[in-house]
C-alpha cells in the first residue's frame, strides 16, 4: 500500500521522457536528446532549444512543437483570486472544538482543508485536548471522526466521561462513541497504511458505516516519526516528508479538518522550548498551538493549561487562552494579549 | 525485510484485528470488562484507579531506596492472583537492570499474599476458592516469574525487541516489568540525541507490547535534580523528551 502511494503522487521532476509521452516525440529523438544529458520532461523544457536543435540535429520547429505540448500537458491551470474564494467558502467547514477559548484562539475553530497542530510537554494535555475535539465533533457536530492512536494514550472511559459531561442522554451517547473511529498505529508504516486505506473509502465515495468524515486526529505524530529521524538512517526525513505530503493531500482533497499533536524539545537545558521534528515540518501545519502547564503545577495535579498561539495564518500569534482539560467546560475566556508571545 | 515480519506477527497475534481498528464504543467495552493488576494499598489503587491498568505503560520514579523494587515484585506476584479474588490470574515478565532483585524479599512477599487469600478464602468460604488456592502456591508463583538479566543498554533493547517472541509463546503473561529503565542509559552516553531516539523507539515498542499482548508495563525510573533560576526541584529523569509518561 505504501508502493502504491509513491508511485501516483510521483513529482514532474521525476517524469522521463520517453516514446508517445506525447505526439511528435519519437524513439530516435529520445536517444540523441539521452545522449546530450537531457533525460526528463523538466530537462527538456527549461533547455535552450535553438542549442538543442543543434546539439542533436533535430529540427528546431519539431522541438518547439513537443515542448508545447509537454507544458500543456504537464502545467497547473491557473486559476483566478475570485473563484478560489469562490471554492474555498462552498468547501471550507468550520468545526468548533467544543471550548470557546480554543475556539477563539483558532479564529473560530478547526478549518477543514488545514493540518493545525498542538505541541506540548509530556503530560501538558495534548491528548486530553484531543479527545474533547473528538467528543464535541461526533457529538455536537454528528460527524464521523477518525482518531490514530500512537502512542496508546487514547482511553475510551475518559472519552465516556468527557461525554457524560456534555450530555445527559445516555443513547446520544452511544452514538457519539460509535461515530468515533480508532485505530491503534504504532509505527509509521501503519500510520501511512490507515492512511491509504482512509484515501481509499474516501475516493470510492463509500458512505456505509463510516458516514460522512470531517475530521482526523492523529496523537502524535512525533512518536512514530521520533525514532527514524537522525543517525546514519536517511530514510526518516524521506518518510516524515511522505506523511505530511498525504496528511496534506487528503485535508485538501477531502476538506477534513487534520489535527496532529507534537512534542517539545529545547536547544539546551535552560533554552526555550521548541517543536520536535525540526524546519522541515515546520512547514506542514498552518496552526500551531502551544499548551502549557503553570510552572510546577505537575505536583500540584491542576487541570488548568494554558494555549499560545504559535503560528497562524489568520490570527496573530501570541495569543493565549486558559484551558481547563478536566470536563470539558471552560474557564472565562481569559484572553491574555501577547506581551511575551512564545 | 524486518518490517514484514513484524507486521504478520502482528497478524498471527490476533485478538485486536489486522491493523488494530475499532469504534470508540467497543473499546468502551473492552476497558470496563479489563481488569487491574492491584497492589495491595488501597490508596495507591485509588489514585491508579483500580490498580495497574493493563495495555498501558505506568513509570514508576523516586528517589533511591524509596521503594520502587518492592512495588514491583510486589506487582509480579499480585498479577498471579486468581481471578476469582479478584486478580487477572497471569504470569510476569521481570527485567532486571541493576541487579536489585532479591529472591528472598519474593518468597516472602509471595508467602504473605498466599496466606492472605487464604484468610480470603476462610472468611467466605466458596467453593472456586479452595480450587484456585490449590494451584496459587509459593512454587507456582516463582516459576512464573520470568526474569532476565540485562547488563548495558544494548542488552536491553535486544531482549525488549525480543520480547514479543517470548509472549507469543507464554501467552499467560500480563506483566512486564523494567527494573531502571533508566540506568543503562544515563552514564557513558555520550550522543544524547541517540538516547532520545533509543528511548522513543524502546517506548514505541513498548507500547505495542502492552497493546497487543494485553500486559501492564512497569517501569522504574531514577530521579534527578533540576536546577532552575530560584530553586531546583527533584524531577524524573531522562528529561522531558522523553515519552515514557
Amino acid at each position: 500500500m505504501v508502493w502504491r502511494s509513491v508511485l501516483f503522487s510521483l513529482p514532474v521532476e521525476m517524469v522521463v521522457l520517453r516514446a508517445g509521452l506525447c505526439p511528435g516525440l519519437t524513439e530516435d529523438m529520445i536517444q540523441l536528446l539521452r545522449a546530450n544529458g537531457i533525460r526528463t520532461v523538466v530537462d527538456f523544457v527549461s533547455s535552450d532549444l535553438e542549442d538543442v536543435a543543434q546539439k542533436c540535429s533535430l529540427s528546431y520547429k519539431a522541438l518547439v512543437a513537443v515542448r508545447r505540448v509537454l507544458l500543456a500537458q504537464f502545467s497547473a491551470f491557473p486559476a483566478n483570486g475570485a473563484d478560489l474564494y469562490e471554492e474555498l467558502k462552498s468547501s471550507t467547514a468550520i468545526l468548533p472544538t467544543g471550548s470557546p477559548s480554543l475556539d477563539q484562539l483558532l479564529d473560530s475553530g478547526l478549518y477543514t482543508g488545514e493540518v493545525t497542530e498542538l505541541m506540548g510537554a509530556p503530560g501538558s494535555g495534548k491528548t486530553q485536548v484531543c479527545l474533547g475535539i473528538a467528543a464535541s465533533v461526533s457529538l455536537g457536530l454528528k460527524q464521523h471522526v477518525l482518531f490514530l492512536d500512537s502512542t496508546g494514550g487514547f482511553t475510551a472511559s475518559r472519552l465516556y466521561q468527557i461525554l457524560q459531561a456534555q450530555t445527559e442522554d445516555e443513547e446520544e451517547q452511544l452514538e457519539a462513541l460509535q461515530r468515533i473511529q480508532v485505530v491503534r498505529v504504532f509505527h509509521i508504516y501503519e500510520v501511512l497504511s490507515a492512511l491509504q486505506e482512509l484515501r481509499d473509502r474516501l475516493s470510492q465515495q463509500v458512505l456505509s458505516s463510516t458516514g460522512p468524515l470531517k475530521m482526523v486526529l492523529l496523537d502524535s505524530v512525533s512518536a512514530v516519526i521520533y525514532p527514524l529521524l537522525g543517525g546514519r538512517q536517511s530514510e526518516g526525513l524521506a518518510l516524515m516528508m511522505q506523511l505530511s505530503r498525504e496528511l496534506k493531500t487528503l485535508a485538501r482533497e477531502f476538506s477534513l479538518a487534520v489535527v496532529v499533536t507534537n512534542q517539545v524539545t529545547r536547544d539546551s537545558s535552560t533554552g526555550p522550548l521548541k517543536p520536535a521534528l525540526g524546519r522541515s515540518w515546520s512547514f506542514v501545519p498552518s496552526t500551531r498551538v502551544l499548551l502549557e502547564s503553570k510552572e510546577g503545577s505537575w505536583e500540584k495535579g491542576t487541570s488548568h493549561r494554558a494555549a499560545s498561539l504559535a503560528k497562524s495564518p489568520r490570527q496573530p500569534t501570541g495569543i493565549q487562552v486558559q484551558l481547563d482539560i478536566g470536563n470539558g467546560d471552560v474557564l472565562e475566556p481569559s484572553l491574555v494579549t501577547p506581551t511575551q508571545g512564545l | 525485510v524486518r518490517q514484514e515480519c513484524h507486521g504478520d506477527a502482528a497478524r498471527t497475534a490476533g485478538g485486536s484485528g489486522v491493523t488494530r481498528k475499532c469504534t470508540a464504543l467497543d473499546l468502551l467495552e473492552e476497558e470496563q470488562s479489563q481488569g487491574f493488576i492491584i497492589t495491595f494499598c488501597s490508596a495507591l489503587d485509588n489514585i491508579l484507579g483500580g490498580g495497574v491498568q493493563l495495555t498501558k505503560i505506568t513509570e514508576i520514579c523516586g528517589a533511591p531506596g524509596v521503594g520502587k523494587t518492592q512495588l514491583c515484585m510486589q506487582l509480579a506476584v499480585d498479577v498471579q492472583i486468581p481471578e476469582c479474588f479478584g486478580g487477572v490470574a497471569g504470569e510476569a515478565v521481570f527485567i532486571d537492570t541493576e541487579g536489585s532483585f532479591m529472591v528472598d524479599r519474593v518468597v516472602d512477599i509471595a508467602a504473605a499474599c498466599v496466606q492472605h487469600c487464604h484468610l480470603i478464602a476462610e472468611a467466605q468460604q466458596e467453593e472456586d476458592h479452595g480450587k484456585a488456592l490449590e494451584t496459587f502456591s509459593l512454587e507456582n508463583i516463582l516459576s512464573h516469574i520470568y526474569y532476565f538479566r540485562c547488563r548495558d543498554y544494548t542488552e536491553l533493547l535486544a531482549q525488549v525487541y525480543l520480547l514479543p517472541e517470548f509472549l507469543s509463546e507464554h501467552s499467560k503473561v500480563r506483566l512486564v516489568v523494567i527494573d531502571g529503565i533508566a540506568f543503562p542509559f544515563r552514564h557513558d552516553f555520550e550522543d544524547l540525541s541517540l538516547r532520545t531516539r533509543l528511548l522513543n523507539g524502546l517506548a514505541q515498542q513498548l507500547i505495542i507490547i502492552a497493546n497487543d499482548h494485553k500486559s501492564a508495563v512497569i517501569l522504574t525510573n531514577q530521579m534527578t535534580t533540576r536546577i532552575g533560576q530560584n530553586q531546583s526541584t527533584l524531577v524524573p529523569a531522562l528529561g522531558k523528551c522523553s515519552t515514557l509518561t
